[in-house]
Parts: C-alpha cells; sequence; structure tokens
C-alpha cells in the first residue's frame, strides 16, 4: 500500500480556476467534479486521521457523496469527468468499507503511519538474524504457554473423537477455554477503544502516540492469535 | 499449492515428536509462534555440558505441513551439533532442503527462530558455566 501524505496543497479548479481545499471533490464556486488525485481514505472523506470516528456521519456522507459521484451522472458530461466520477466511486466504496469498521479502519490508519501488521513477525526474525539474537516474539510468551496448551487439547480432542468417543471431561475444559477466549476479546477490544482514544487526544505528543501505537499492534497480534483458536475450538466442539 | 515429496515425507513420518523436562538445565526450550498464521512451534534440545553438542532434540508443531517439516528437519539438524554450530542454521537451508514455495518461507523462519530460542534458553540455564545469557533485542521504537 502506498503511503499518502496528509494533503496541505491548494486545488485549482480545472474548470472556472478558483481556489479550492485540497480535498475537495466539487469546485466550491462552480460545483464541476473534481480530477481524481490518489488520496488516502481520510482526506477521501476530508476526515482528519482519528481512530475514533462518528459512524453515522460518516455513513450520511458516503450516501450523500455516492449521489453525487454516481457515473448515471456523467454520461453527458467530457471524458475526463466520466473516468474522475468512475474512479472515486470506487475509491468511495473502498473506503466507506475501510473506515466503518472499527478494526479494518486500525489496521488502516496504522499502515498509513507505516506499520504493517502481517510484517512484524518476519521484521523481528531479519532483526534477530542479523544480531545474531533470540528473536523478540511479537506476542508475550504466556499466550504462546496457553496457545500450545490448548492445542494439545484441541489435538485429544480430535483423536478421541476419531476413535469413537466424546471426552465429556475434555469437552468441559475446551468450552471453559473458548469462554475465556472470548472474554479475552472483550476485554482487548475495551484496552482497543481505550487506545483509540487516547491517540486522538495527543496530536502533540509523538511519544505518546508511539507507545499507544505499539500497544495497539500487540493486542491486534493477540486477537489474531485468539480468533484462530476460537475457531479451531469452535470446530473441535461440533458434533 | 503442491508440497513437495520431501515435506510430505516428514509430514508422515515427522522425527523426533515429543517433550523433554523443560525444567532440567541441561533442556533448552524454544516456544515461538505467527500470529498471522497461528502457528505454535517448540523445540527442545539437550545438551552436553561438557562437549556442548547437541544430544537430543524434540519438537511439537500445531500448523501447516511445511511448518511441521520445518520442524522435524530442524530437529534432524541439530542433532550431533554443538549449540554454536546449530546456530549456523538458516532458514533458507530449510527452505532449500524442503523445496519450500514462497508462500511457506515463514515456516522455516519459525523454524530456526525456534532453533534460536531453544539455545537462547539452554545458555540462560547455564550462565553459571560461563554460558552468556541470550541478550534480548530490544524492540526498535520507529
Amino acid at each position: 500500500m502506498t503511503v499518502v501524505a496528509e494533503p496541505s496543497k491548494k486545488l485549482v479548479c480545472w474548470s472556472c480556476g478558483s481556489d479550492n481545499d485540497a480535498d475537495a471533490q466539487f469546485c466550491a464556486t462552480c460545483g464541476k467534479l473534481q480530477p481524481y488525485t490518489p488520496t488516502d481514505y481520510f482526506s477521501f472523506f476530508g476526515l482528519p486521521r482519528r481512530f475514533v470516528l462518528d459512524r453515522v456521519a460518516l455513513e450520511k456522507q458516503f450516501y450523500q457523496l455516492s449521489r453525487k459521484l454516481h457515473p448515471d451522472l456523467y454520461v453527458r458530461a467530457g471524458a475526463q469527468e466520466q473516468q474522475w466520477s468512475l474512479e472515486k466511486s470506487s475509491v468511495l466504496n473502498d473506503a466507506w468499507r475501510t473506515l466503518r469498521e472499527p478494526l479494518a479502519r486500525t489496521e488502516y490508519l496504522l499502515s498509513l503511519l507505516g506499520i504493517r501488521l502481517e510484517e512484524q513477525s518476519r521484521d523481528a526474525s531479519d532483526r534477530a538474524a542479523a544480531s545474531g539474537t533470540v528473536k523478540q516474539q511479537v506476542v508475550p510468551s504466556d499466550l504462546l504457554e496457553e496457545v500450545f496448551e490448548l492445542n494439545m487439547q484441541l489435538e485429544e480432542m480430535r483423536m478421541a473423537k476419531a476413535g469413537g468417543a466424546d471426552d465429556p471431561e475434555l469437552r468441559r475444559d475446551l468450552e471453559a477455554a473458548r469462554e475465556n477466549f472470548y472474554q479475552q476479546l472483550k476485554v482487548s477490544e475495551q484496552d482497543l477503544q481505550r487506545l483509540w482514544a487516547e491517540w486522538d487526544s495527543s496530536a502533540d505528543n509523538e511519544a505518546t502516540r508511539q507507545t499507544t501505537q505499539e500497544k495497539m499492534v500487540d493486542l491486534l497480534n493477540r486477537r489474531s492469535y485468539i480468533r484462530n483458536l476460537l475457531r479451531d475450538v469452535e470446530e473441535a466442539l461440533k458434533s | 499449492m503442491a508440497y513437495s515429496d520431501k515435506v510430505i515425507e516428514h509430514y508422515n513420518n515427522p522425527r523426533n515428536v515429543g517433550q523433554m523436562d523443560k525444567n532440567s538445565t541441561a533442556v533448552g526450550t524454544g516456544l515461538v509462534g505467527a500470529p498471522e498464521c497461528g502457528d505454535v512451534m517448540r523445540l527442545q534440545i539437550k545438551v552436553n555440558p561438557e562437549t556442548r553438542v547437541i544430544e537430543d532434540a524434540k519438537f511439537k508443531t500445531f500448523g501447516c505441513g511445511s511448518a511441521i517439516a520445518s520442524s522435524s528437519l530442524a530437529t534432524e539438524w541439530v542433532k550431533g551439533k554443538t549449540v554454536d554450530e546449530a546456530l549456523e542454521i538458516k532458514n533458507t537451508d530449510i527452505v532449500k532442503e524442503l523445496a519450500l514455495p514462497p508462500v511457506k518461507i515463514h515456516c522455516s523462519v519459525l523454524a530456526e527462530d525456534a532453533i534460536r530460542a531453544a539455545i537462547g534458553d539452554w545458555k540462560k540455564k547455564n550462565v553459571a558455566l560461563g554460558e552468556q545469557a541470550a541478550v534480548p533485542v530490544a524492540i526498535a521504537a520507529n
């Protein structure tokens, strides 16, 4: 994904020559559709980069924009405007899908900040190999232990089932584990919400932002493990 | 995607599956994982304190065929090597031996991480023997 800097330039209307905000979709003076320039989803909606976002307001804006940008409105316009309306409509849909979901939005904003979640683990491996030290695991070791133990139980459960028997004690253990993991997901959601608010309100404090970003990454990694486990536990508990 | 014959061979007949007493000072345990795919790998080594030779190795991996084959191969390779020789094993060697496709390279990385982690754990336990404790890598702040 290309990281796009926050825009600061002015946009001059191609049709009437008047000045507009850089992320304006339409000229404020003549109302003409403005050219499509690749931009991040926040700028596309004219929003500041924030983790917390008013979904209702965003939805309203999405519907308004989709009506105004719809290619059907431009069938009689010039080829360029037709092209822009197509491009903008497509970005609008992507932007809406990404920004409306809090977790997708979080991953997206982190990626704009230069943090690629899928590559965290690989980067840590590379650093460890380069410096000849033990890799710093991207998830805490207590979670790894938990994941490992649970996988042992899941394996037992599968073997018991394959042998035609169901182990009621094991089933109870797994149900308890499932409950525990759902609880952990819930807690991590609350933690994330706190971190979002903290990051949003520390625009003038880069150090705080860095720390909160790192904590968000930890939480997201933890959640991705837990979600995988829950999928496996649900599968094993199905009978 | 098709697995290579070697991956299938290791997957069907994994070598050295099992566990050792992680509280023993002769045993180093590495537990590593990748959150992207949810794989977890435990690799253990038993080291002779005199010769520093890895006399036995065991693993248990929950993950795809390539992750299992990578860790199985890793236990075969570390056995008989000194800890310093074992640290020379690179994930690229594993990729080559198992003919892993690009999307499965992270499995071999996990195996290399596990070897390092196991040796690091053993060294930490044996600081008294003049071993240097593994230095944790600071997480880069940028």
